[in-house]
């Protein structure tokens, strides 16, 4: 995957670090991650038990990496380059390297994105040309428009001169919203797994299984329908890469919300013409920090790297609810 | 709960499963549905179970499978399993024993419907049944027309699997800890083995001494940094595969074969590691698998002159052939100069070949392969509807591995051919792609993979349960003290010595200036506690780019005697790199670097086990092509290669029970 050789171009990668404090125990100080997460802000020094990401203190910092490579390099492609060439202390998650696993979600300019489906022709921006302002047009506050690139930035190759290739610019690169970060890249993604292991996400069916006698099975499949299984095939393809979390201004500004992720595995099985608990598990999810706590916001939509419309599903979701 | 993991770790578990794929999920499963584990909870005990993953829940390489789980299901046409059964066989190019692969025919349709009863969503026929496609060495009646076997689910068919299986283990409550690196197998003679690895020399002394039995596992909690001693009666390994041993390869950065190292370090062999599949359609060079369903459902190969080859070298079957046939194809065209060059690098090596998928029906396409579309437009930059899009044959799978007998117990071998001598080693289970039941023998068939990880690992996950039934640790019969004997603990001996490895990896390091002033409005770009500055020296993510390199270069698709015997020089080099690996940071926790390092260790352990055994190997068979040595050679090679991690060669002979070993063609 780092074999292109097509035109070459320099690009920064600069990435908020983050190392665990491993002893002692310092006050916390407001960081530039929860300023530079979601617009919609962290919940700082809020001790809600379901207060945004918990804090893990450490020492916070960002750091630029100077690339040369590919325009169509991707993301994870250029941190490996990273870590093989430059630093191999910089810690982020990764596995399949092609969008399958769910393993490298992270904020990407401060959007929720894979570092495996993020090419760099795409994220890459000449700092010039957006002063301050993100993606849709928002200013941050309090950080100053352009941030310079320190010249003692690790590069990992002599830094590009004037002549040298095309620069795209600065990609900004910092932890999933609404995770705690626990170093580096890498977050805390219990809580989501932890939310959707209450809503009992397991078909629930009649129990029995099939066994082998003289050579033929004694029961066979449950039947299910081309359609039917239309009604909740492309939900079955969520990889709880907890993208749609940080997106939800919602459940990553903290608010006790059990999040899109476990609603859309919920409708999965809701949906699902095999399933015995239909009622059950909308009675389930009825509830304060259920689907009562979505705002029909829909930022949870377009960044599923699975192309699940997530805010309308769970539209639906909250339609069937209704209509019980 | 805070953490998956546990929060203290059991003096004694009834049963440890390392991996958490189809699998080691699959055992858990097999495990706790089992009869045996209903009888122990009518009593009142609850066995004590832990699944250990270096990953994430669902982060498994499982996921990433594509195409099809094979069953004579017959939902498409009349199906039997023994056609099933001979396909295996013959695929296999009679590498196969014959029994297991009895065994997974015949229980193929019961595995399947029985994912489908846990909840996979297969796609379906139109009055419901789940539906199968034609799948590669798949045929009807013995050898004749290609045939449905292959059950999918769109081309997603791992992921509804790896889904399911964690689903269902939710609901069973088994415990899992996440993200623990099992860094060592311990055995009762964990001293004379790691006496016999320091000096070089054979572990017979240990062999000899009749049965060995497992103590438990050491595991490194990357959250941590801590390392656990971790006891266990009854330990599975289900580690998956070794795909990274290769630089072009559609496996996951995981697939660094832990299991079958940590085999080979506790003085065990690992069986026919000598044949690795090479998938023919990897997305050129980034090795990412397009599934074989893209030529399934319509996909021709053809050379740089346009031509459809694959006429040429399978009449019958063409583009459909068993994969180790047409990866050889390609490599044949490539060779002949009839290859193209990977678009996004014109100016590179002609070492591909198009997949030409234009003839199938853009609906139907997005319909049923949606995966290898997304991954050709997002990967390739290419619009397979109307491009033909450039393929390469990519590292996939590795045959052997650690030897099991049809109930998972993991075995060793001494002795050649008819003096050929196999012992248990007690309480040791293996499951999946790391280990070798010898159901794929030479090449295995698309669609087998899933089924042999998911009905092994239920049946070794039958067999443990049967154990803990006989003599559980939470025994209210059982005499106090009944478990001593002897008062040394090896398990907590090489917990230590793990211990001392990690503060030694750490203490190299010269902590830099503690910077703890950098606050919310600090740019600090220094490493402040790390000492990465200093990186002219190696890291392991730089030898396992070399070895990758290494191990391409001397077995992608074809070898010869010369070209393994300089990969195992440069290996050799690579392992003395790999000794002298430090962490570039002195925390433990968090530490990606450290788990690397043991992960470079391991696969260097491995490509040392796989060239010994491709030297022995003086035949070509399946995967498997010498050029040295382009026949078949059953007279000397119809039997499995057992080899050792001082690169010591026995040889197993095949289990032929019914099909006769004969030419092989498509």
């Amino acid at each position: 995957m780092s074999d292109e050789r097509s035109d070459k171009a320099t690009v920064t990668l600069r990435v908020a670090r983050f190392q665990p404090k491993a002893e002692r125990e310092r006050p916390a100080r407001a960081g530039r991650r929860e300023r530079g997460g979601s617009p919609f802000g962290g919940r700082r020094g809020s001790s809600s038990p379901f207060g945004g990401a918990k804090r893990v203190r450490g020492r916070q910092w960002t750091q630029d990496y100077r690339l040369e490579l590919s325009p169509e390099t991707t993301l994870l492609d250029a941190l490996l380059t990273v870590k093989r060439t430059v630093d191999p202390s910089l810690a982020f998650r990764y596995s399949c390297g092609h969008g399958m696993c769910g393993s490298d979600a992270v904020a990407v300019n401060g959007t929720p994105t894979l570092l495996c489906t993020a090419k760099i022709r795409d994220v890459a921006k000449l700092p010039s040309s957006f002063p301050g302002a993100d993606d849709e047009g928002f200013r941050k506050t309090g950080v100053p428009a352009v941030v310079e690139t320190d010249a003692d930035s690790v590069t990992g190759n002599p830094a590009g001169d004037a002549d040298g290739p095309l620069d795209l610019g600065v990609v900004e690169i910092a932890p999933l919203p609404g995770f705690a970060v626990l170093r580096d890249l890498v977050v805390d993604i219990d809580k989501m797994l932890d939310q959707l292991r209450k809503l009992k996400p397991y078909l629930i069916a009649d129990g029995v299984l099939a066994t082998t006698v003289d050579g033929k099975v004694d029961v066979f499949e449950y039947l299910q329908r081309p359609e039917q299984l239309k009604k909740y095939e492309q939900l079955t393809n969520c990889i709880l890469c907890g993208v749609c979390e940080g997106a939800c201004p919602v459940y990553s500004g903290g608010e006790a919300f059990v999040g899109p992720a476990a609603l859309i595995n919920e409708s999965r099985f809701v949906n699902d013409s095999r399933d015995y608990e239909h009622d059950g598990r909308l009675d389930m999810i009825d509830t304060a920090d259920g689907i009562q706590a979505c705002q029909s916001v829909r930022a949870c939509s377009r960044p599923c790297p699975k192309g699940i419309d997530v805010g309308e599903e769970i539209w639906q979701l909250i339609a069937q609810v209704r209509e019980r | 709960m805070a953490r998956m993991s546990p929060n203290t770790v059991e003096e004694m578990y009834d049963a440890v499963i390392i991996g958490a794929g189809a699998a080691g999920l699959s055992a858990a499963l097999g495990f706790y549905r089992s009869e045996a584990v209903n009888e122990l909870r009518e009593r009142g005990v609850e066995p004590k179970v832990l699944v250990i993953s270096k990953l994430q829940p669902l982060r498994s390489h499982t996921g990433s499978a594509e195409g099809g789980i094979a069953a004579s299901l017959g939902n498409i046409e009349p199906d039997e399993w023994q056609w099933h059964y001979y396909d295996t066989v013959k695929g296999g190019d009679y590498l196969v024993d014959q029994p297991a692969a009895k065994l997974l025919a015949q229980y193929a349709p019961e595995t399947v419907v029985n994912l489908e009863r846990s909840g996979v969503a297969f796609s379906r026929t139109a009055d419901g049944h789940i539906a199968q496609r034609r799948f590669g060495g798949h045929t009807k009646d013995y050898g004749g027309e290609p045939m449905e076997r292959a059950a999918y689910a769109a081309d997603r068919i791992g992921h509804q699997i790896l889904m399911t299986l964690w689903q269902q283990c939710v609901n069973y409550g088994v415990q899992f800890a996440e993200e623990w690196y099992v860094s060592d197998l311990v055995l009762d003679d964990w001293h004379d083995s790691r006496a016999a690895a320091a000096t070089e020399s054979t572990a017979e002394s240990s062999s000899g001494s009749g049965e060995r039995r497992v103590e438990g596992v050491v595991a490194f909690d990357t959250h941590t940094g801590k390392t656990h001693a971790v006891h266990a009666r009854n330990v599975l390994i289900a580690t998956g595969g070794a795909g990274r041993l290769f630089h072009t390869t559609s496996n996951s950065y995981d697939l660094t074969g832990d299991g079958m190292a940590l085999a080979l370090d506790a003085g065990l062999q690992v069986e026919d590691v000598e044949f690795v599949q090479f998938h023919p359609t990897g997305l050129a060079h980034t090795g990412i698998l397009l599934s074989e369903a893209s030529r399934a459902e319509g996909g021709i190969l053809r050379n740089g002159d346009g031509k459809a080859f694959m006429a040429d070298y399978a009449p019958e079957h063409r583009d459909l052939a068993a994969r180790d046939v047409v990866s050889r194809a390609i490599r044949a065209e490539v060779d002949a100069g009839r290859g193209v060059a990977d678009p996004k690098d014109p100016d590179g090596p002609k070492d591909c070949v198009w997949l030409d998928m234009t003839g199938i029906d853009p609906e139907h396409m997005r319909e049923v392969l949606p995966q290898v579309l997304e991954t050709i437009e997002m990967y390739g930059g290419l619009d397979p509807t109307r491009d033909w899009v450039p393929v390469k044959p990519t590292a996939h799978y590795t045959m052997g591995g650690i030897p099991i007998t049809v109930d998972g117990q993991v075995y060793t071998v001494t002795g050649d051919g008819d003096g050929v001598r196999t012992s248990p080693v007690t309480g040791l289970y293996a499951a999946g792609e790391c280990s070798c039941v010898s159901v794929h023998g030479a090449n295995r068939l698309g669609g087998n993979s899933l089924l042999d990880a998911c009905l092994f690992g239920t049946r070794a996950g039958h067999t443990i349960a049967a154990n803990v039934l006989a003599d559980p640790v939470d025994n209210p019969m059982a005499d106090d003290g009944a478990d001593t004997g002897d008062d040394t603990d090896p398990v907590r001996e090489a917990a230590d010595a793990r211990a001392d490895d990690v503060r030694a990896l750490l203490g190299t390091v010269t902590p830099g200036p503690e910077n703890e002033t950098a606050g919310e409005d600090d740019n600090v770009d220094n490493m402040g506690g790390t000492a990465a500055e200093e990186s002219s020296d190696a890291n392991a993510y730089q030898v396992m780019d070399r070895l990758g390199a290494v191990m391409d270069a001397a077995l992608a698709v074809i070898t010869d005697g010369d070209k393994i015997d300089r990969a195992l020089a440069e290996v050799g080099e690579l392992r003395e790199q790999a000794a002298a690996l430090a962490s570039h940071m002195d925390a433990a926790a968090f530490n990606q670097e450290i788990t690397a390092i043991w992960e470079t260790r391991h696969l260097i352990e491995l490509a040392t086990a796989v060239l010994e055994a491709t030297a022995a190997r003086h035949e070509s068979r399946g995967s498997l092509y010498r050029t040295d040595y382009p026949k078949r050679d059953d007279g000397h090679f119809l039997a499995h290669s057992m080899t050792g991690r001082d690169g010591d060669v026995d040889w197993k002979p095949v289990e032929i029970v019914d099909i006769e070993p004969r030419q092989r063609a498509y």
